[in-house]
């Protein structure tokens, strides 16, 4: 049997579309496939299509894989789509294939012991995991004329996941992050609704220039990181297992 | 209205290193309880779950700006840095650097919020008084919405805690130890029955604020994160299981969120006060923790835990390995048809492992490979656990055999086994001594003579 490969924009538009296409070749799911990114190590006797995001019908998926699914499992598609890995198209279609065949769609999330549902849950849990990370450890650091500036470096797309959580809490502050990885900014102007920018040139030095206070709580920070551990339970070991290394580059309080 | 003398000769940073030195022994540190978001109108939410933004040299959380707001004190607690017989650089802080500190800290992601414990100044009264005014002007004029832990100074006016009570979101009063009698050999200024006032007072207080959010929804909330205590744990003789009857006690009769238990760190020297040479009771605070979670969410009780007759936690075996091992009767369980409750109780399966279990069964049979994916750590729940009336492998359910294998597996423990000297030797184990290489030694390695 032929089988064929769908290749989508790594997005959640250009995924749903392709679970769309899927849907409208009708055949049998187990020779359809999706990936995502480019294609890579050609395979004989299969098809390739390339398929181009379009916003119609990914929106028709998602309203329809909210519907059938529940919101749990849709959020948790949605965190799984913004992981870094090359399978998650596949593993979420199938996961999809799998919950409109059984009566109940909402209960899907709970079928770890089906591989595709298994590496949804994975790759959800793992974005989750990183953004609440985030959540904790990025530091935003005052500039000229009173931004607020944070740049992080995420192994996953989590800047959709941070924002709101900031937007509500700095409701009244101009601020931005800004994923170096992705080359990504979101901003947040003061009282106003936050947006994403892409490929946005900007020059590194505009970020450095901090404001008159900036080094000052700086500094405070780090003697308060300092003095508030008891050196009677010195535990580094500890320390780097709750935070690992490759935050701390991020993170005033280790900087100098 | 109170009013501070002022000494402007402290920096703030001085005043910032002497008071966070001074909160530092203060253990509870998380920012969880309540979910709250912003209104709009100023800085700050909350997540139920909390935030730990950094992570100290020793391993514990910085969540929240820890300060006292002075560590001048007319007490005398034995066990305590800043008792008044100390000599140590006293400060205190204005509300305003207080509000100042946590707004910048804030807005940078620094912290989740103010922790604000203090010591005692004059009087209860008006140390209590001083906490309150320095959060009132947070909440009301800096417009602060993010999470608030204050304490709640015993001996201080009840009207007073009532109207902190208003603005926290967490207040606590330390027990500091577990028995009325080691606190009053320790802590001769301090009475039982003052702590366990402010506690009961805000635990009713509580219960009248849930009464009135049914009727109001817009009702101001009061200590919507609960209390919290903490006691020290090794400076005074009581065994394990007096003070886990004391946590259950705090959780049933006064519905604390937490009981923090701090390992004794020794900061003076005093005839009342134990030796301790091998550091904190690291293993045995950590033994407590482990009991604590289970008597929180595994739906144990203490006398199930420990005894009269053994009253003190296996140093070598997690409490929870500890009770299968005495009611073997009861395993092994069949994970396909056991209750949440006994799921909950097999070693290596957790709260949310248990959940997933009873979630994913009604799909089919779960089998041993399911089981991994779930999250359920199978090197320790193999022997308690049958899948579709099968055991994993071929094992005995039997107390020696089965705690034999238990101790191979390495328990993680969250710092060196200190005090604790247990170890397999090995022919291969050089027991870390080793000697660095001598001058003369270095041609030979190169010459692969060594």
């Amino acid at each position: 049997m032929e089988e064929y490969f769908l290749i989508c924009r790594d997005s959640p538009e250009g995924i749903f579309t392709g679970i769309y296409e899927a849907y409208a070749m009708r055949r049998p799911h187990d020779s359809i496939h999706i990936q995502v990114g480019e294609e890579e190590n050609l395979r004989l006797f299969a098809v390739y299509r390339h398929v181009e995001p379009d916003r119609e019908k990914s929106l028709r998926v998602s309203a329809t894989l909210e519907r059938r699914l529940g919101a749990e499992a849709y959020i948790e598609i949605c965190c799984a789509l913004a992981a870094q890995d090359g399978e998650k198209g596949e593993a979420v279609y199938k996961t999809v294939v799998c919950g409109f065949k059984r009566k109940d769609g909402r209960q899907v999330m709970g079928d770890l012991s089906n591989p595709y549902v298994h590496k949804v849950f994975e790759l959800a849990r793992s974005v989750k995991n990183e953004a609440h990370h985030w959540k904790e450890f990025l530091r935003f650091q005052e500039l000229e004329g009173g931004m607020l500036f944070s740049k992080i470096g995420p192994k996953n797309n989590v800047l959709t996941f941070l924002m709101p959580h900031f937007s509500d809490r700095l409701p009244l502050l101009n601020f931005m992050i800004y994923d170096e990885n992705r080359n990504l900014f979101a901003v947040h102007p003061a009282s106003g609704e936050w947006y994403l920018v892409s490929d946005m040139q900007v020059r590194e030095e505009r970020f450095q220039t901090y404001s008159g206070d900036e080094t000052k709580y700086q500094e405070l920070f780090r003697h308060f990181c300092k003095t508030i551990a008891i050196k009677e339970r010195k535990n580094l070991k500890l320390q780097r297992n709750m935070l690992p290394l490759w935050f701390q580059e991020y993170m005033v309080e280790f900087g100098e | 209205m109170v009013q501070l003398k002022v000494t402007e000769e402290q920096g703030i940073m001085e005043k910032l290193g002497i008071l966070t030195d001074a909160a530092k022994y203060d253990v509870a540190c998380t920012s969880s309880g309540v979910d709250r978001r912003g209104d709009g109108t100023g800085m700050g939410n909350t997540l139920a779950a909390g935030i730990c933004h950094s992570f100290g040299t020793d391993g514990r959380c910085i969540s929240l700006l820890k300060i006292l707001f002075t560590n001048e004190c007319i007490y005398d607690c034995k066990y305590c840095i800043n008792r008044k017989s100390n000599d140590v650089p006293r400060a205190s802080f204005t509300p305003d650097e207080v509000c100042t500190l946590t707004m910048e800290f804030y807005k940078r992601n620094y912290i989740e919020g103010l922790f604000l414990s203090s010591g005692i100044l004059y009087h209860p009264d008006f140390t209590m008084e001083l906490i309150y005014q320095t959060v009132y002007k947070l909440r009301q004029e800096c417009r602060f919405q993010g999470y608030v832990h204050v304490k709640a100074i015993p001996g201080a006016d009840p009207a007073l805690i009532q109207k902190t009570g208003f603005l926290a979101d967490r207040m606590s009063v330390n027990l500091e130890l577990p028995t009325a009698e080691s606190l009053c050999r320790l802590a001769p200024n301090k009475h039982r029955k003052n702590i366990l006032a402010p506690m009961r007072q805000i635990q009713n207080g509580i219960h009248a604020n849930k009464n009135e959010l049914t009727l109001y929804r817009s009702a101001p909330r009061f200590v919507a994160a609960g209390q919290s205590t903490q006691m020290i744990v090794g400076a005074t003789p009581e065994n394990d299981f007096q003070i886990m009857s004391v946590a259950e006690n705090l959780y049933r009769k006064f519905e604390l969120k937490r009981v923090f238990y701090s390992a004794f760190v020794k900061v003076n020297e005093d005839k009342e006060l134990p030796a301790l040479a091998e550091g904190p009771p690291l293993l045995r605070e950590h033994r407590l923790y482990q009991a604590d979670w289970l008597l929180r969410f595994y739906g144990f009780t203490a006398d199930e835990l420990l005894s009269e007759k053994r009253p003190n936690f296996n140093i070598m075996l997690d409490p929870k390995a500890d009770w299968a091992l005495r009611h073997l009767e009861l395993f092994p369980v069949e994970i396909n048809r056991a209750d949440y409750q006994m799921l909950l109780r097999i070693p290596g399966i957790g709260v949310k492992s248990a959940q997933r279990i009873v979630r994913a069964r009604k799909n089919g049979a779960l089998r041993f490979e399911d089981l991994k994916k779930i999250g359920v750590v199978l090197k320790r729940a193999l022997y308690f656990i049958t899948c579709g009336g099968r055991m994993m492998y071929n094992t005995k359910v039997e107390e020696d055999y089965i705690t034999r294998n238990l101790l191979n597996v390495e328990e993680k423990l969250p710092f060196d086994k200190d005090g604790m000297t247990y170890r397999q030797l090995s022919l291969f184990d050089d027991m870390k001594v080793t000697m660095p290489p001598r001058q003369e030694d270095l041609p030979k390695t190169v010459l692969g003579q060594i």
